[in-house]
């Protein structure tokens, strides 16, 4: 178990590099070329608007000060208000979480559910046409730009065959599985699946080739070593050494891979919303930047780089309990 | 510069693999189709015939069928129109809705991407390389410093950090004379060429840290050898240290991630292009979002730049891995 020490420590290192990234933030701003206020309120702003950035950024005010008050709104959760909407930029983002954290985790199940049993099959029959098949499945997935990938599946699941919705999600999983359960009606949950399958597997696919890759090669590592040798000559069952044994052994760095690609996907899920009109975080943030809408455009960095480290933080203390030895680095 | 025995390295690697040889063939044709583009293209990528719009690809045949209402006298009439369009060799690969050919939009696009790729990514790995190398020979707080900068950059999700800077900057267009056109081996074909200024700075920027992770680890194992240790004890300066000894020694792995840090680049330029980041239109990125539109009537739009963009990332990732059997079979990519 990872000791009361190390854990503040990676606390400690994660709001430290929150603090950094905050910070890298509040710089963009400074990249303006011009005025600053043109670049950042909607194209068709008028003058209180203008005045009322000059005012909520403190633009009149030395650097230091603005980055002192900007520190201490940041603190206070007050992300301000989107200039489009008037909306408080906190509820907006808190609206799309959810959109964004579904798609997420069905992308990382479908890939996981795929890449380790065609890792484990594709180390197993080494040089069959499976391990081929997925040798050719696993480049193709790390070399497909994902916005495209998308488009196809659109372009044969949905408008060839019309079997799946081209985009959007006119349901949560929530009020879907609350249908289910409340009033036995499965429809929306249907309705649900058959819009986040597209989406889900398009986010999942980089992971799923990566970690069947590194599953095969893991696996194959791992079936080399003596004491595989050991169990073979003593006669154990070669299911039971590979099962018991073997797999859990190169299970691990396979996992760390897993805990490092979950905050890749965060990249992954801004293109694919948009693909497929996904009303998450990242089609926020893409729309917010078209229409100039700074204050939203920062709330977003700043939830993302949160999601970010904590989704990093997590995983790093989730190692230390899987695998000991890793626990007390300095 | 290449030893001898790195070259016999290579070759035998390649020798014996498939996937080698396959990764260098496309990666060959992309470039030749880069650089020859404007000689090579049936058509000005840019010129708009309409009649040819949405023509599909050669050996196929399509039927559009458009319906407009016409007010005749009292009565509104629905009147259908169907047209036949047929493939030709002038547009092997079919036209966009622009009528523009999509092969000489692809000739052009390899352009974009292999030029923002290589220099993008080479960007970031001579960033990363001079602060991982400086980080790794100094240690002690300039170490520490850097890498922590590091840290954060990493902590940074590239992708949305790519899209905001451009947001706010704008894209910038660096536009430079076609050799070619300049000296009249291709008059019809668009002048200038416009290189995506900005998109190319911003891989550079998300991509320095992992080459300055890899570099700053050379520079460590380099650093306690006895010849760096003999070397510093005769007086020889630093800046000369890295300079004829750590950079050599280093550039190796370094050639091989940024190999493969191309195809991740081209990718990311891609992106950029799709969702309108990028500041040119010959971009395959920018015509898979404008064939996107159009899927229900013509696939051919958005499916061939698509193609092309995973051979070229393909190409990439098995010349990568190609180089580094050869030469640092030990190099661990994928934890950097």
């Amino acid at each position: 178990m990872p000791t009361g020490k190390f854990v503040l420590k990676r606390f400690g290192h994660g709001i430290a590099v929150i603090w950094a990234a905050v910070t890298v933030v509040f710089t963009l701003r400074f990249l303006t070329p011009g005025d600053p206020v043109t670049a950042l309120v909607p194209f068709d702003a008028t003058q209180e608007t203008r005045q009322q950035i000059i005012q909520e950024l403190n633009l009149n005010e030395p650097v230091y000060v603005q980055y002192v008050d900007y520190l201490s709104q940041l603190v206070h959760f007050d992300l301000g208000y989107s200039y489009l909407s008037g909306i408080p930029v906190s509820v907006r983002i808190f609206n799309r979480i959810g959109p964004t954290v579904e798609l997420g985790i069905a992308a990382i199940v479908i890939a996981i559910a795929l890449s380790i049993p065609l890792g484990v099959l594709s180390a197993l029959r080494r040089n069959s046409p499976i391990d081929y098949g997925a040798t050719i499945f696993s480049l193709a997935g790390i070399s497909i730009p994902n916005f495209w990938l998308g488009i196809m599946l659109i372009l044969v699941f949905a408008v060839h065959y019309d079997l799946l919705p081209t985009s959007g999600r006119p349901v949560g999983v929530v009020a879907a599985l609350e249908l289910l359960l409340v009033e036995f009606d499965p429809s929306g949950l249907m309705t649900w699946l058959s819009h986040i399958l597209l989406p889900a597997v398009t986010l999942g696919t980089y992971m799923t080739a990566m970690i069947t890759r590194l599953t095969r090669s893991e696996l194959l590592d791992e079936l080399g070593k003596a004491y595989v040798g050991v169990m073979e000559a003593n006669g154990l069952p070669q299911t039971l050494i590979t099962f018991k044994h073997v797999l859990r052994n190169s299970l691990i760095p396979v996992i760390t891979v897993i805990g490092l690609q979950m905050g890749h996907l965060i990249n992954g899920a801004v293109v694919v919303e948009e693909v497929f009109a996904w009303p998450g975080v990242g089609r926020l943030l893409i729309n917010s930047i078209n229409v100039r809408d700074w204050p939203m455009v920062q709330g977003v960095l700043i939830f993302v780089v949160i999601g970010w480290v904590t989704i990093n933080t997590v995983v790093d203390l989730t190692y230390a309990v899987i695998d000991p030895r890793i626990t007390i680095e300095e | 510069m290449i030893s001898d025995r790195t070259k016999r390295n290579l070759k035998r690697t390649l020798e014996s693999s498939l996937l080698a040889k396959v990764g260098a063939a496309i990666l060959i044709v992309m470039f030749l189709a880069a650089l020859f583009a404007p000689v090579v293209a049936p058509h000005n990528p840019t010129q708009q015939v309409l009649e040819k719009k949405n023509q599909p690809p050669v050996g196929m045949n399509k039927s559009f069928t458009t319906s407009e209402f016409v007010v005749n006298g009292t009565e509104t009439e629905r009147v259908t129109n169907t047209t036949y369009k047929q493939g030709t060799w002038d547009r092997p690969l079919g036209a966009d809705p622009l009528g523009r050919g999509i092969f000489s939009r692809l000739l052009y696009g390899a352009r974009t991407s292999l030029l923002v790729g290589i220099i993008g990514s080479g960007l970031g790995a001579a960033i990363g390389a001079v602060v991982g190398l400086f980080s790794g020979y100094h240690g002690g707080k300039v170490d520490d410093l850097l890498m922590r900068s590091v840290d954060v950059a990493l902590a940074l999700p590239g992708l949305v950090l790519a899209i905001t800077v451009i947001g706010i900057v704008g894209p910038l267009a660096i536009t430079v004379p076609d050799p070619f056109v300049l000296f009249g081996l291709a008059p019809e074909m668009p002048p200038t060429f416009t290189i995506p200024g900005t998109v190319t700075i911003v891989i550079a920027i998300v991509s320095w840290e992992e080459f300055a992770r890899l570099a700053r680890g050379e520079g460590l194992s380099i650093r306690e050898t006895d010849y760096i240790k003999a070397a510093r004890s005769i007086g020889v300066s630093d800046t000369s240290i890295i300079r004829t000894h750590m950079i050599p020694n280093a550039i190796t792995p370094i050639l091989i991630l940024w190999t493969l840090g191309i195809g991740r680049a081209i990718l990311l330029e891609s992106t950029l292009s799709f969702l309108g980041f990028s500041g040119t239109t010959l971009s395959w990125g920018y015509d898979i979002a404008v064939g996107r539109e159009y899927l229900a009537t013509s696939w051919w739009v958005a499916t061939m730049p698509g193609i092309a963009i995973m051979l070229t990332v393909i190409g990439t990732n098995l010349v990568g891995d190609w180089l580094r059997d050869a030469l640092d079979p030990n190099l661990d990519v994928e934890s950097l």
